[in-house]
């Protein structure tokens, strides 16, 4: 047996048991997600004070008001309960993505709005990491109101964004949704 | 588009009654390998027989379960294996499986299936992945480096095997068949994997038929590497155990479609059109937004 043979021969076993591996993995993962009842999703929404997101949310989205960013940094940062309170929100985010997934069990349409809740959160993730590199560096302050409130205002247009694809559908917990997001 | 696959099936049927009626009991030349006039021992024959009845019942389900409509590529293959199986049983009452004729054909049709595989397996994933006809931006960039990544991993391990062969082509054949093998492997377990994080549903027939190609193409990474390893030696003794091997879990994988494309999959709520639209707009309404957020302090 030469060195090349016994070199091929281990890496196609390598490869076919990281292969199988990561099959199984995956089957168990979506066969469990799919089997996720409607309570263990919401059980798994980490509280966040609804009032105070959407305040924090608005004061940069709305046209409406006559001055946006009437908040100062240091009252985002007790709004939000500091950074507690965005990695709760990050936490959240996944939760909300599995909300447009179970939707999709039904309406497989219902993917371009998980889609977007994937690259919404993927932006979230960004901001807090930033914050946290700021943390790190001792910049949190200079930091927290820009990526703070970018990263709010995504995560609101999420949770509208999920309980309007609730609501198109016609589902019959959109009442109970609205009360947990 | 569902008539060429009911043509090769009729096709397949016609020549199947005439191989049955003329060659089968009375070969037109006689055979060069005495009484197993194929060359295949008794349990081979029986797995032939086994794999070429278990096709034609697929290809039934296919067709009388009005499969066919929504897995075209998928049924064409099936009835291509059909084919496939009858011209190489004519060839081999006729010439016996060690002719070169046999080996000719038999090599040709495995590229062309091999090459309308890999037609299924995009008629597949535009099935799971496309629900609304419209790729999902972060999930074609996945599927991009999925394809690049498994193209990668089996260009390096094909050019690592090195099967001792009397022959340049015999090495050549091996390995290509290898590469296919390893590059099916990680398209199909890249799906799966790509599915299971978008959470799309994962029992439609499409996601069935993707699960049962998986399995077919990770046993079959194993048993080509087997062949690479062992190469064509004298006898060929290594070789046509893997053969039989092979021909087994063909078996399952047709029991398995078989079974799946018999039931009904879970039938997915249709959105009205109005509805459709309205999730559309809100996209593009939350995608300005969002827009709006990132460039609000960037002037």
């Amino acid at each position: 047996m030469t060195l090349r043979s016994l070199l091929f021969i281990v890496l196609v076993g390598l490869v076919f048991a990281v292969l199988m591996g990561v099959a199984v993995r995956y089957l168990l993962r979506s066969r469990r997600s799919s089997q996720t009842t409607w309570e263990e999703l919401l059980g798994r929404l980490v509280h966040l004070d609804r009032e105070k997101i959407a305040a924090i949310a608005m004061d940069a989205i709305d046209d409406s008001q006559h001055e946006t960013f009437l908040l100062e940094p240091d009252a985002i940062w007790t709004m939000l309960g500091g950074m507690d309170g965005l990695e709760r929100l990050e936490k959240n985010c996944q939760v909300l993505i599995d909300l447009a997934t179970y939707v999709q069990r039904w309406h497989p349409e219902a993917l371009v709005v998980a889609e977007q809740l994937r690259l919404n959160a993927r932006e979230i993730e960004w901001h807090v990491g930033r914050l946290k590199g700021a943390a790190q560096a001792g910049n949190l302050q200079t930091a927290f109101a820009s990526y703070a409130q970018r990263a709010v205002a995504t995560y609101y247009l999420m949770t509208r964004h999920v309980l309007e694809l609730y609501e198109q559908v016609s589902f019959p917990e959109l009442a109970e949704l609205k009360q947990a997001i | 588009m569902a008539v060429i696959p009911l043509l090769v099936a009729i096709f397949a049927c016609l020549c199947a009654i005439v191989d049955l009626i003329s060659g089968a009991t009375e070969p037109r030349r006689p055979p060069r390998t005495g009484v197993q006039s194929m060359g295949l021992s008794g349990v081979r024959q029986f797995l032939w027989a086994t794999s070429f009845s278990s096709t034609c019942v697929l290809l039934a389900v296919l067709l009388l379960r009005k499969r066919a409509a929504s897995l075209r590529a998928f049924t064409f293959l099936i009835a291509f294996y059909v084919a496939k199986t009858l011209v190489l049983f004519r060839l081999a009452l006729h010439f016996g499986v060690q002719s070169r004729p046999y080996a000719l054909t038999y090599w040709s049709l495995s590229y062309v299936d091999d090459a309308i595989q890999f037609v299924v397996f995009y008629e597949l994933v535009k099935k799971v992945f496309c629900p609304t006809g419209v790729w999902a931006r972060d999930t074609r960039r996945a599927f991009q480096w999925l394809v690049a990544a498994s193209i990668l991993l089996a260009l390096g391990l094909a050019m690592l095997a090195s099967p001792p062969t009397a022959r340049w082509y015999e090495t050549y054949l091996l390995r290509s068949n290898f590469f296919v093998s390893v590059l099916e492997s990680g398209l199909f377990v890249g799906i799966m994997v790509l599915s299971s994080t978008v959470g799309l549903p994962w029992k439609t027939h499409a996601a069935r038929v993707a699960q049962g190609f998986g399995a077919c193409a990770l046993s079959s990474m194993v048993l080509e590497g087997a062949r690479n390893y062992f190469g064509l030696g004298p006898g060929r003794r290594a070789y046509g155990v893997v053969a039989y091997i092979e021909t087994v879990i063909y078996i399952g994988c047709i029991g398995f479609w078989i079974v799946s494309l018999w039931q009904e999959a879970p039938a997915p709520r249709e959105l009205p059109e109005a509805m459709l639209m309205q999730i559309y707009t809100l996209q593009r309404r939350v995608e300005g937004d969002l827009g709006r957020i990132r460039n609000w302090r960037r002037s």
